[in-house]
């Protein structure tokens, strides 16, 4: 599209719509501007490539780039490379991982957890996600909502503790089961799976609650009124109606807590124990406690990777969930 | 529905909402505890602890620090998000799924992943370890989320506008910045909440990317390691609060959003 015709006559109502000359009418009358936008947006097609050129650097260079870097990396026999001496391929370190048996443990331990763990607060957010989207009134709803939010906006580090102290041999669940009586001792519940869990639940189960939330909300009450008119119980219209009318949303927070659970490092180290090492800290091991073993912890981060991205693609697969809705 | 399964359903909404806030209140109440030892019950308050983090000059330069790191990196991933999402939105093309896909990809990966990928690559780019670091780091996290945010915002906008301009004689460049972006901005103001929410609070990243100077999260972490104490309460206290007023900010900002459109 050439416009130095229709720009120019154009200018004058830029520039004087604001009255007088406004600096959005200087800047395009003025030559070096003109020459510049003559030169850059001569054809749709270079202007197209003008606006894809930083974006597609971006996503490829800072987004994609890493984790290549990182594939790389772990086929190296040495990173950083000594002084002197080229780095060899080698599968070394991804086989390290099936050798030994304190690497492999932690990746089914972590495998297993985020699995149960994305179950428990499917269940446990399930109810509240239709008592919100259904039995709210609708102007009450985003009160109700908000209430939920404030603590999912607290970091992750803050809410762990908060769940520290909560489990804590002189916490607050220790205190009321001692003045009931029903303990003499406390039960240590801190360092234990059981802590993890309440802690990972704590953190991801809102990741779950807000897609559940809005799939449920789009849900038209009449719908269930004709189901039940036709004579089906409340257990036959969740099962029939509301359950799979909400399967996109069971389907998108069970992927977001799946792969948001298998990857936090503070949470394991600072409620588990060490019967419930999880794979994060495995692979942060080889590159905080040994520093200089870079290529067998991306190695095993990259085993980390293929394994949750594939899981939660396979997983959408089967809740035949197609491509992201925003693309037109 | 029957009247059972409905008072059931409100009985386990507050409960749920109990476990959300009973943690955090007790964690606010533990840091007016007098005595440096954490647990129930609390016999004596004080607001010695409080005080104290505010003249305390580590926890205040480690806080601006921290907030030095949200502002820089927020308006990176504002720029650089918008830019996306003005590219991806509009335009077909071939590959756009893919382009799409990799937008989004840093806020699929796991946590401690992302840490150690951007960890690699900061090395391979020699970029020391330390607060520029951190900055591009959470950059690439948070620009996923603005990318989103603003392509949503981005289709709620009628095509006539930008029409009108061009017909006024505005150039691709100044519709964008007279049209497109003041349309934009409600977006760019929540997103940019949530940025700055993201990196604040953001631990595992700062934890890989960080040098010896920890950002909040990172030195709440450290004093954990070695012991609970009440000033690690007032100091997550303030945190919380912080967080909790950006929230209801960022969330209002959207909700204008919503009825705007």
């Amino acid at each position: 599209m050439t416009q130095s015709e229709p720009k120019l006559a154009g200018v004058g109502a830029a520039g004087t719509a604001g009255g007088g000359r406004s600096l959005w009418g200087r800047l395009l009358t003025s030559e070096v501007y003109q020459a510049l936008s003559a030169v850059l947006f001569k054809t749709q097609r270079r202007q197209f490539w003008l606006l894809a050129s930083f974006p597609l650097f971006w996503v490829f260079f800072a987004h994609l780039g890493p984790i290549l870097r990182m594939f790389w990396i772990s086929f190296l026999d040495a990173y950083p490379p000594s002084v002197g001496q080229t780095p060899e391929l080698t599968l070394a370190n991804w086989t390290k991982f099936f050798e030994e048996a304190i690497f492999v443990m932690p990746y089914f331990r972590t495998l297993g957890f985020a699995l149960v763990l994305t179950v428990s607060t499917l269940v446990i957010t399930y109810p509240v996600a239709y008592f919100l989207a259904k039995h709210v009134r609708r102007n009450r709803q985003l009160l109700f909502l908000l209430i939920l939010l404030i603590p999912f906006w607290v970091g992750e580090i803050v809410r762990t503790y908060a769940i520290m102290i909560l489990l804590g041999n002189n916490g607050a669940v220790n205190l009321i089961l001692k003045s009931l009586g029903l303990v003499d001792r406390p039960i240590p519940f801190m360092y234990t799976s059981f802590s993890l869990s309440v802690g990972i639940i704590y953190l991801t189960s809102l990741y779950m609650l807000l897609p559940l939330y809005s799939a449920l909300e789009k849900i038209p009450n009449n719908y269930l009124e004709a189901a039940a008119d036709l004579g089906a119980g409340s257990w036959t219209r969740f099962r029939r109606v509301t359950l799979p009318l909400s399967k996109e949303g069971i389907a998108s927070g069970c992927t977001l807590v799946f792969l948001i659970s298998t990857g936090y490092y503070a949470t394991p180290v600072l409620l588990g124990g060490p019967s419930t090492t999880v794979f994060s800290e495995t692979i942060a091991g080889f590159f905080y406690v040994a520093g200089d073993q870079w290529p067998v912890g991306a190695a095993f981060a990259s085993i980390m990777l293929i394994t949750t991205l594939s899981a939660a693609a396979i997983f959408l697969k089967l809740m035949g969930r197609s491509g992201p809705g925003m693309l037109r | 529905m029957t009247r059972h399964t409905r008072i059931l359903m409100s009985v386990i909404y507050w409960a749920f909402i109990v476990y959300l806030f009973v943690p955090l209140v007790l964690m606010v109440m533990m840091g007016f505890k007098d005595s440096k030892f954490i647990g129930f019950p609390i016999r004596g308050w004080t607001l010695e602890w409080y005080t104290g983090i505010f003249q305390d000059a580590e926890v205040l330069s480690v806080f601006a620090y921290s907030m030095t790191i949200a502002i820089a990196s927020t308006a990176l991933s504002l720029a650089i998000g918008t830019w996306v999402a003005c590219f991806l939105g509009p335009n077909r093309f071939r590959g756009k799924l893919i382009v799409f896909a990799l937008t989004c990809l840093p806020a699929v990966i796991p946590g401690i992943i992302s840490a150690i990928s951007l960890r690699i690559y900061a090395r391979a780019l020699d970029i020391e370890p330390g607060m520029l670091a951190i900055i591009l780091g959470h950059t690439v996290h948070n620009v996923p989320f603005v990318a989103l945010v603003v392509m949503a915002r981005l289709a709620t906008l009628p095509p006539s506008h930008i029409e009108a301009a061009r017909d006024l004689g505005a150039d691709s460049i100044v519709a964008f910045f007279r049209v497109t972006l003041p349309y934009l901005i409600p977006a760019l103001v929540g997103a940019g909440i949530f940025c700055m929410l993201l990196s604040f609070d953001d631990f595992v990243r700062s934890f890989f990317l960080g040098s010896y100077e920890p950002t909040l999260p990172v030195l709440i972490f450290a004093m954990l390691r070695s012991g609970m104490s009440p000033e690690i309460n007032a100091i997550s206290a303030v945190v919380l609060v912080l967080t909790a007023v950006l929230g209801l900010w960022a969330e209002r900002s959207m909700r204008r959003l919503n009825r705007g459109s």
